[in-house]
């Protein structure tokens, strides 16, 4: 288990390999990243192994008080900030942690991006930057591992921008394209101002405790010496980062965008992974934001029920099938991070693990149509399943299995989620989370039936199933969408059901709720048979309901209008305002405040040269005049 | 003896006319000796100040003679300057057949 | 070893002081060779420095490499002492790399070029010397020796430019970046004397910086008078710095200058200034200095902020840059004006990690130059496909402007806001957002200059030279190893900031 930190070492040593020695290796050293995740992965399984056979007893391993679960914790010196020793110095650490938050997420990383960067050798086969794509998907998989490994906010931070760069670098792949150029730069810098509140708090909370490690800030939280205030502005900043990075509303407006990225990218990058290290970061610091009745919590469940209503709601009028996905995914990011709101700490994770796998499919059968059809627009396409019968199955299993239907995975954290939400929030809460969960299962029928089922399109019969590649890691990822969620239930023997391995506080076992399970079940199940109808058997003319909303289609259809916001705001504010500003640095500071006086200098020169004439009787008048002058300025002096 | 208040009025005629002669005549000759009469005027006045300071008090022998060697070192700068002057008045002769002083203006802007 | 240790630090001065002059009496027509013996020279130099700043004990602390020859004896007391903290040590080895690195990307220069290098170590020479005396005469001396150069080398080996809205002839830049950096020199020696009359008053007439600083420490300087005199040296060595509002010759001065020379001026020259507040405002007038701080932070973090926006405005690649070097010398002053172990660490470390930073950035503007023969980002399009290498390395450069951890900007950024949080913190809070407008800007210059379609117009580019590729390979492993292990560096910031009073 103390060998945990080479999980992220090996892509971290995989990327500049690749970038330096790319050309020389067969499959511009495509294997060397495959083979570092792959170490990774088997690492994992060691990790989790040697992590469920430690107990309280084991060397630097303790149940913590603050979260209750068995932390290990290993750490070496990295530099320090002030004299070693000296007061008001600190000393920074490469450290890692390894509790159950950790071993689950280093599982879904490790696992979705060995499947993602196997699907790739299928999918980018014959790009001109194949070895790039690699380099930066190792580099990539380092700092998301990194990120869920991290012991203190600085190396958090660390991980946190380093995925941001990745990020940033896959969307913009395809530079050439101005929308993928454009999509990247919007994501980086919508997602910076989220990091630049998380940095504040960082930093705010280093001014409290004076440490960067974040035991050190749970326990100046349960010991009260950060007071409610702080701990609460603390808390909302770090969950600004979080919502940068998990698209929460009001930031979401980056991820529909970043689909211009490759496929693959979009699914490890934007739905499994990255994405939801905001839904991450607030669940590994949960005991600041439960602290004090949990204050903060509230906002996050607000935030939380907000993004996944509106992006569900959009995601049901988009027409192409990536941006459904991306709206998804910003929908169930809202889920969880309502569910942190609402105490469903196991919950969020649940799901998000959930939500990790079934997305990834989602997108990687996304990508496999691309493939196949160089279509995206839903409109298109129709009956392809005729022509892709894997890439259809496996599709269908992952949105059956987010849309809720029962027994695959998405039912039953979902209903963890709604069971939280029940449990511990206002009942308009609950209600909402119904219809957020009734329309994801909509938003997935339509995508679903439109693309794969019904009638084969004429231009479509050239489509062509993917290649094994493609579909092989698609298939391992649709056995965990299938059924990941039996690891909820309690099972004869000693596994307690992932409740009580990653619970928050207290052990809990798995619960189900008849009355609410039976309500998201027949939820799930009618939005799909209503789905069959309306778009396959046409029984369901949706005609008469939009003339009811009229006016409000449009406003979903261009996705509330945030985008226009933002760009009127920055291209009548921010932009105007640096141009006033570099205008007020030439003409203020430079042309009137520094050339200025070495204007007046000049016409004052020229002024004064009049006087000088020429003439030696004037120069001669001028010395006369001046002695005398001093003349007289003596004898008064020596008078007085 | 003299009283030294005589040299000084004499010092001081000579020295006002040298001036006048400076700033009203347009030969720089004029010009060059009129300024010979102000470093004769300032010598007058040296000497006659050195002579009267020279004795401590009336009787005793001379020791003071710094007014003296002042005044030679003046009438020595002032051979050297005329010679200098009188080099570049006559420049000025070959150049514009002239030594009036209004038409050598071009040290000015 | 001990004896070599000795004069180490004459040798560093003396070595580009000694090859300028040698340098003059080359044969002016033989351009090869001028520069060869300049490599050579800045060789040298850079072997020096590196000795200096692995040699230097961060066990021990304090001034090490100490070397004395007497100048004007006792009612006077001027000396040219040496010696070395981790703070100088660490800028040294700052002026060795970026004075070798300039002279090695200096091949192109045809015009003159004997009198280019010659002017370019004499720089060097004054740089070298600045950081490592411990004389306030001489100090001032190297000062001004550093500043000399820079006017001829802008006025006569510049390029003027047409912005279409106004124009800028180097000599206008030369002659303004003089005129600035001799007023605030101007201020520094009244500022110098005044402290050395102040002394005299105690019974210790001296510019020796040492006695200087023990006298302050006695408390044989009143506080009035360290008050009056700190401004002096707040806005003198400020003004070189890039303090806001003394900063507009900092960008006029890189559009004019040819590429070794803004990477000198921005890579080193402009942290003279930073250091001067440290060694002498901070050590001399420790009071005044105190006193003082709350406008120095609010002049850094409007340095920043403003930095930022402006170059957000700007269409030429090297007032871009320009002005980010003006928000990034705020952090410096904002680090310094903390008071605080780390943040003035960290002032220390974003002097070093900026000078690597932008030396890059302006090399690569300079190999754009060179081929494309503008520098309008409204014009460059897609260099990325033609000068992939270029732009990789300029991808690097503007990630570690914006902060991105892993590379040394970072570290130096992140230490300073963790100081100015402890000490000033609605301040601190507005440099952060600050850092976050960096990435506007920087992404905006890498989106219009090398992302998207490649223009018709640039096919024929070809990629960075050999000698191109070396020196900026360089400085992005520099950067990446300051980012990744900050530590080596650390170490004699660390216990070198600890020694400073008022800290």
């Amino acid at each position: 288990m103390e060998w945990a930190w080479l999980i992220p070492v090996f892509s971290f040593a995989a990327a500049p390999l690749i970038v330096v020695l790319g050309r020389v290796l067969p499959g511009s050293g495509s294997f060397l990243a495959i083979l570092a995740i792959a170490a990774g992965f088997a690492l994992f399984w060691w990790v989790f192994a040697g992590f469920l056979g430690a107990g309280a007893g084991t060397e630097n391993c303790l149940v913590s008080a603050h979260t209750g679960t068995l932390t290990c914790h290993y750490q070496m010196a990295w530099f320090h900030a002030g004299l070693a020793g000296a007061a008001g110095s600190v000393a920074l650490t490469w450290g890692i942690i390894v509790d159950p938050l950790t071993v689950a997420m280093l599982g879904l990383v490790t696992f979705v991006a060995l499947m993602v960067q196997i699907y790739s050798l299928g999918y980018m086969r014959g790009d001109s930057r194949f070895g790039w794509y690699y380099a930066v998907h190792a580099l990539f998989a380092a700092a998301m591992l990194t990120l869920v490994l991290a012991d203190n906010f600085l190396l958090l931070y660390v991980a946190w921008e380093l995925v941001g760069i990745c990020s940033y670098l896959l969307i913009g792949f395809w530079h050439e394209r101005p929308a993928a150029k454009e999509a990247a730069k919007k994501a980086f810098i919508v997602t910076r101002i989220g990091d630049v509140g998380m940095l504040i708090g960082i930093l705010l909370i280093w001014r409290e405790v004076g440490s960067f490690s974040m035991f050190d800030a749970f326990e100046a939280v349960s010991s009260g010496a950060m007071t409610e205030g702080v701990t609460t502005v603390a808390a909302l900043l770090l969950f600004l980062g979080a919502m940068g990075k998990s698209a929460q509303f009001p930031f979401h407006v980056w991820l529909p965008d970043a689909m211009e990225g490759p496929t693959p990218v979009s699914a490890l990058i934007h739905a499994a992974t990255m994405v939801v290290a905001g839904v991450f970061l607030v669940a590994r610091v949960y005991p600041i934001f439960s602290a004090y009745d949990g204050d903060a919590l509230l906002v996050v469940a607000v935030i939380g029920l907000i993004t996944a209503l509106m992006a569900s709601t959009i995601a049901l009028v988009s027409v192409d099938l990536k941006r459904i996905l991306a709206y998804s995914t910003i929908s169930h990011l809202g889920l969880m991070m309502l569910s942190l709101g609402a105490f469903g700490y196991t919950a969020a994770i649940f799901h998000l693990l959930a939500h990790g796998f079934a997305k990834a499919l989602l997108f990687l059968g996304a990508g496999s149509v691309m493939h196949g059809t160089d279509e995206l627009d839903i409109r298109k396409m129709g009956g392809l399943r005729k022509v892709m019968p894997m890439t259809a199955f496996l599709f269908s299993l992952g949105a059956l299995s987010l849309g809720g239907i029962p027994i695959l995975s998405g039912f039953w954290s979902k209903d963890e989620i709604l069971l939280a939400v029940n449990d511990h929030l206002n009942p308009a809460f609950i209600i909402l989370a119904l219809l957020t969960a009734f329309l994801s299962a909509m938003y997935m029928a339509r995508a679903m039936f439109v693309t794969f089922f019904g009638n084969l399109r004429q231009e479509m019969e050239h489509a062509h199933e993917s290649p094994a590649s493609m579909i092989g890691p698609m298939a391992l990822l649709g056995v965990l969408a299938a059924v990941f969620g039996f690891v909820g239930f309690n099972w004869p023997g000693s596994y307690q059901g992932i409740g009580s391995f990653l619970f928050f506080h207290e052990a809990e076992g798995f619960h189900f709720n008849w009355w609410l399970g039976i309500l998201s079940m027949i939820l799930a199940v009618g939005a799909f048979v209503l789905g069959y109808l309306i778009y396959i058997k046409d029984r369901v003319s949706l005609e008469g309901f939009r003339a009811r909303i009229g006016g409000l289609i449009p406003v979903v259809e261009n996705k509330y209008y945030f985008d226009e916001a933002y760009q009127w705001v920055v291209d009548r504010v921010v932009l105007v305002f640096a141009n006033f500003i570099g205008l007020f640095d030439r003409i203020v500071i430079n042309d009137l405040a520094v050339n200025g006086p070495a204007n007046s200098v000049h016409r004052l020169g020229i002024a004064m040269r009049l006087h000088v004439t020429g003439h030696v009787y004037s120069y001669a008048m001028g010395m006369v005049l001046g002695t005398i002058a001093l003349s007289i300025f003596w004898w008064f002096r020596s008078v007085s | 003896m003299v009283d030294l208040v005589y040299f000084q009025l004499l010092s001081a005629a000579l020295f006002v006319i040298g001036m006048y002669g400076v700033l009203a005549r347009r030969s720089a000759v004029l010009i060059v000796m009129s300024i010979e009469l102000m470093l004769n005027a300032v010598n007058i006045n040296l000497i006659a100040a050195a002579s009267h300071l020279g004795y401590r008090s009336v009787g005793e022998a001379f020791t003071n003679f710094d007014g003296q060697i002042i005044a030679i070192f003046v009438i020595t700068v002032a051979a050297a300057e005329l010679g200098l002057a009188l080099a570049i008045i006559l420049r000025i002769y070959r150049n514009r057949g002239s030594v009036n002083v209004d038409e050598v203006d071009l040290m000015k802007w | 070893m001990e004896n070599f240790d000795q004069i180490a630090l004459a040798l560093i001065i003396f070595i580009p002081l000694a090859g300028a002059i040698a340098a003059m009496f080359m044969p002016a027509d033989r351009q090869k060779d001028v520069w060869y013996f300049a490599i050579v020279v800045a060789g040298l130099c850079f072997a020096l420095s590196l000795y200096i700043f692995l040699r230097y004990d961060y066990g021990a602390g304090g001034f090490q490499f100490q070397d004395s020859y007497k100048w004007l004896p006792a009612p006077v007391d001027i000396n040219l002492s040496l010696a070395v903290d981790g703070i100088s040590a660490l800028l040294i080895l700052l002026n060795g790399i970026i004075l070798l690195g300039g002279v090695l990307i200096s091949q192109n220069i045809v015009y003159r070029p004997r009198d280019f290098f010659v002017l370019l170590l004499a720089l060097g020479a004054g740089v070298f010397g600045t950081f490592a005396v411990r004389d306030l005469f001489f100090l001032f001396f190297f000062y001004e020796l550093a500043v000399l150069p820079m006017y001829l080398l802008i006025g006569v080996w510049g390029s003027s430019t047409d912005f279409r809205t106004f124009f800028r002839a180097k000599e206008y830049a030369a002659t303004k970046l003089f005129l600035f950096l001799v007023a605030g020199s101007v201020l520094v020696w009244i500022g110098i004397l005044a402290v050395y009359m102040g002394a005299a008053e105690s019974g210790f007439p001296t510019f020796s910086m040492e006695t200087l600083g023990r006298l302050a420490e006695a408390g044989q300087l009143s506080e009035e008078f360290q008050t009056w005199v700190f401004p002096l040296f707040m806005v003198g060595f400020g003004v070189l710095a890039g303090m806001w509002p003394f900063h507009t010759w900092s960008p006029d001065g890189h559009v004019s200058a040819p590429t070794a020379v803004s990477m000198l001026h921005a890579g080193v020259l402009m942290k003279l200034g930073a250091y001067g507040i440290i060694r002498v405002g901070m050590v001399i007038v420790p009071e005044g200095a105190e006193n003082w701080m709350p406008v120095l932070i609010t002049l850094g973090t409007v340095n920043v902020l403003y930095g930022a926006v402006s170059a957000m405005s700007q269409t030429d690649l090297k007032y871009i840059i320009g002005y980010s070097s003006v928000s990034h010398m705020g952090y410096v002053l904002m680090g310094i004006a903390t008071l605080d172990r780390i943040g003035v660490g960290g002032a220390v470390l974003q002097m070093f990690s900026h000078g690597i930073m932008t030396a890059l950035m302006f090399l690569l503007v300079g190999a754009i130059y060179d081929r494309t023969h503008t520098r309008d980002i409204s014009v460059l399009k897609g260099l990325f496909s033609r000068m992939g290498v270029t732009g990789f390395f300029f991808a690097i450069a503007g990630l570690a402007s914006m902060g991105l951890p892993g590379l040394s900007g970072f570290i130096a950024e992140f230490m300073v806001f963790t100081g100015a949080f402890r000490t000033y913190l609605p301040l601190a809070v507005l440099a952060v957002i600050g850092a976050a407008l960096t990435a506007v800007y920087i992404l905006r210059l890498l989106a219009l200059t090398f992302l998207g379609e490649s223009d018709a117009r640039w096919e024929h580019l070809t990629d960075a030279s050999p000698v191109e590729k070396a020196v900026g390979g360089a400085f992005v492993l520099i950067m990446i190893f300051v980012g990744v292990w900050p530590e080596p560096l650390l170490r004699l910031i660390n216990v070198s900031v600890d020694a400073l009073p008022g800290v």
